[in-house]
């Protein structure tokens, strides 16, 4: 946790930051989400209550706190309560596990009579060296909470829906996992800072022992690398999330609202938050992986901070801290751009049929994903042999 | 003194055990499978504190996140009233029972016995930590044990086979039909 109090404080505050981070990112998700499919779909949308509609989640906010709360007579009750808590607690941890931004170094200071310091505050809930691994086995827990809601609130529409969940789960973590192994084999480390540092400055690589430069402004992205693995991962995110075109846990027009078709009220919402962590969370790692994280094209970290230090009279704490912010806001212009992304393809995609699921699942991504790895080893080895 | 990482294994090790136990008096397979993910995810827990981190994030994937919901799905989807009671009546059926539980209990007793060096041993001093002990792991995995490692990979393949094999004989749940 830390060495002092004031690492321990500042630790604590920001778990919880993350955590209110991803809450209120969902408010504005869905005014995106009602708006946006409004606009492809030629209709307004929620435009009443407030500008542009936007004090219409404080609306919504206020109806879902206020709902009844009630039971469904044949519920098991444990199950039924605990499974919404199920569904959000896996996007959560995995969220305050992802970088958020390049550390920010805090120089020794004074304080109530007392020498505190010199800190190294990461942007994130907590480093788990083996990052990757962390988030896929927590999110893979997921599939626990749609479930438990499917068995726990006895009704048939719900059980059919927690078993398409599960299925689905189970098929597009292989594809999931196998399609990062590429990445993962390209920059040999699972820790997230190693990654985004290797993908700092412009594109280069060793091809046959010789050096390739590419032009400053092209970053060094992953996805320059692996872009059958990225496309792989983004779909098996999909799958993973349960967005259109593969939301068969909820299809609305068989199964009514599918695993949360007897919840109401706030239980719900927290489906609702669950279902965007998990899409907060798969933007920040097709950010991380393919993206360059935090990163700005064209101007590597270490360069940003120079230029904020030539350009500003702040202290080193404070130019790190800038440094931070700005590298921060980077990566949160690629989360909005995934998101929307998210978003707009849900609403022009029709819904698979379920074998055509399984099928896509099985016997098209498996085995690309699996081809992928193999390819990516041999040019590895080719390209680095001399 | 008991210091905070002592108190963190004796909470995993009590979820553990009262997990364990649960799963088997259980009443309905629905609520022993969710006990088993429990035990897992406590299990992973403890590699955690041991810090083996690649070994935590693999339990969870493969095994709390896979194996476990697909256990689930399938006890949903089956009505095992019928079985439940042919298995927990009858003389065969228990002294079955015990010559399993016989069997796992020397299993258990024999791995110990023969690992006692290794398991009673005092922890080496300088673990490696996260990278460079899953680098270390998969070293000595594709190394010094290349051939149980691919004697298990061929196992489980021909499990998959006969598992896909008995579901398409007559009378198997994909059992073609004529």
């Amino acid at each position: 946790m830390g060495v002092d109090a004031f690492e321990i404080v500042i630790n604590v505050v920001k778990l919880l930051v993350i955590f209110l981070m991803m809450i209120q990112a969902v408010p504005i998700l869905v005014w995106v989400e009602r708006r946006g499919s409004a606009f492809i779909q030629n209709r307004f949308g929620p435009n009443r209550v407030g500008p542009l509609g936007l004090l219409q989640l404080l609306a919504d906010a206020v109806k879902f706190l206020f709902k009844e709360e009630f039971l469904p007579r044949k519920a098991v009750r444990f199950l039924y309560y605990a499974a919404p808590v199920m569904a959000l607690v896996p996007g959560a941890l995995a969220l305050a596990a992802i970088p958020l931004g390049p550390p920010i170094e805090v120089s020794a200071f004074e304080l109530f009579g007392q020498r505190w310091g010199p800190y190294v505050f990461k942007l994130q809930g907590y480093d788990i060296g083996v990052g990757i691994v962390f988030i896929l086995g927590v999110s893979s827990l997921g599939a626990y909470g749609l479930l438990m809601a499917g068995w726990g609130s006895a009704s048939k529409y719900s059980l059919l829906g927690a078993l398409r969940a599960s299925a689905q789960m189970i098929s597009y973590e292989l594809a999931l996992g196998l399609s990062l192994v590429g990445i993962l084999l390209v920059y040999g480390t699972f820790n997230f800072y190693e990654i985004i540092a290797q993908q700092q400055g412009p594109l280069s690589f060793s091809w046959f022992g010789r050096e390739v430069v590419g032009p400053w402004w092209l970053p060094n992205w992953g996805v320059f690398y692996n872009p059958v693995g990225m496309i792989l991962f983004a779909a098996s995110t999909f799958a993973e999330a349960n967005r259109l075109p593969f939301d068969l846990p909820e299809a609305e027009g068989e199964l009514v609202a599918g695993f949360h078709t007897e919840y109401g009220g706030f239980k719900m919402l927290m489906f609702y938050i669950g279902e965007y962590g998990h899409m907060i969370v798969a933007s920040s790692l097709l950010a991380i992986f393919y993206f360059g994280g935090y990163g700005i094209p064209g101007l590597p970290v270490e360069v940003l901070e120079a230029k904020i230090a030539a350009g500003t009279s702040l202290g080193p704490t404070g130019v790190s801290v800038l440094t931070s912010v700005v590298s921060h806001l980077a990566l949160l212009v690629k989360l909005g751009l995934f998101l929307w992304i998210f978003i707009w393809v849900r609403w022009t995609l029709p819904r698979f049929r379920y074998d055509q699921l399984m099928d896509l699942g099985w016997k098209s991504m498996l085995p690309w994903a699996l081809a992928n790895v193999v390819v990516t080893a041999v040019w590895l080895l080719l390209a680095n042999s001399k | 003194m008991l210091e905070l990482a002592d108190y963190t294994f004796y909470f995993l090790a009590l979820v553990t055990l009262v997990g364990g136990i649960a799963v088997i008096t259980a009443q309905n397979p629905i609520y022993s499978a969710l006990w088993l993910a429990l035990t897992m995810v406590s299990v992973a827990g403890v590699f955690v504190s041991l810090d083996a981190w690649f070994v935590a994030g693999v339990q969870l994937i493969v095994y709390a996140g896979a194996v476990m919901v697909l256990f689930v799905m399938v006890i949903m989807l089956f009505d095992l009233r019928r079985e439940t009671n042919a298995f927990s009546r009858g003389m065969v059926s228990g002294f079955l029972k015990l010559a399993s539980a016989g069997i796992f209990l020397g299993l258990i007793g024999g791995s110990i016995y023969n690992s006692a060096e290794t398991v009673f041993a005092p922890p080496p001093a300088e673990l490696e930590k996260t990278a460079d002990a899953t680098k270390a792991l998969a070293n000595t995995l594709f190394t010094k044990y290349i051939f149980s490692f691919e004697v298990i990979g061929v196992l489980l393949l021909v499990i998959a086979i006969g598992a896909v094999t008995l579901s398409r004989v007559q009378g198997g749940t994909h059992a073609k039909h004529d």
